[in-house]
């Protein structure tokens, strides 16, 4: 994490933990001040993030912690996750979201999504320690999506 | 904390937050509709890819017999996510007003 950190909690790792990590966003935005809007988009790439922890390292170990700075008007997120094995969410492949209906799955769009809606994704691993760091800066700018509604 | 209805019109109408501890919730709800649904999103505040595979699965079960999941005052954020998702192209979607 590049900013000074300025709240920090462990989670247990379990999908029930996701009020409390609301909870615990939106609490720091309203004590920094921050752009609210971005909230529901922080939200998102959190869920996303700490759920595929949940449900692909269920060995590691029992909590994870996050990390948050502010980064006016947004903010910079770390995951640690301990005791895992390596998963690179940076390097996963986009899903075909051109498929007509049919051929169209549930499951696959979180690491997608989270790549279009964040200014910076970067992914650390200690093999030593076997330690995996998440960072996203989410600050404002709304990317251009491909079309409009 | 999320809301499922029906409102007078009909439609069923979504408010609150759609994060993956709440799809089972509102798939179960979903499952109840047939035919062409109008799903009211203007409550909706937040939808993860958990919640967009509710969308999904109701949208082809339909689909399957003849109907569809339309999508009614989406706000601009859930509009990104939808088209981020190819959502767009597989749904009818009304933006808010």
């Amino acid at each position: 994490m590049t900013g000074t950190v300025t709240a920090a909690r462990s989670f247990p790792r379990s999908f029930d933990s996701l009020d409390e990590i609301f909870a615990f966003t939106a609490a720091f935005f309203s004590g920094h001040g921050l752009d609210r809007d971005l909230l529901p988009t922080v939200d998102l790439v959190l869920e996303e993030l700490f759920t595929n922890m949940v449900k692909y390292s269920a060995g590691g170990a029992p909590s994870i912690r996050l990390e948050m700075a502010p980064a006016p008007p947004g903010v910079e997120v770390t995951l640690t996750d301990y005791d895992v094995d390596r998963f690179d969410v940076t390097l996963a492949p986009d899903t075909d979201i051109n498929l007509p209906l049919e051929d169209r799955k549930p499951g696959k769009l979180g690491l997608h999504l989270i790549r279009r809606l964040v200014d910076s994704l970067q992914y650390e691993y200690s093999t030593d320690r076997r330690e995996s760091r998440t960072t996203f800066r989410k600050t404002g700018a709304r990317k251009a999506a491909s079309g409009s509604i | 904390m999320l809301a499922m209805n029906f409102g007078a019109d009909g439609a069923v109408v979504m408010s609150g937050r759609l994060d993956a501890s709440q799809c089972p919730a509102a798939l179960a709800f979903l499952e109840k509709v047939d035919g062409t649904v109008t799903l009211d999103c203007r409550g909706l505040d937040y939808i993860s890819s958990a919640g967009l595979g509710v969308f999904l699965k109701t949208q082809k079960r339909l689909a399957g017999a003849g109907g569809k999941l339309r999508l009614t005052g989406v706000s601009r954020h859930l509009q990104d996510i939808f088209l981020y998702s190819g959502f767009d192209q597989i749904f009818e979607i009304e933006p808010a007003r």
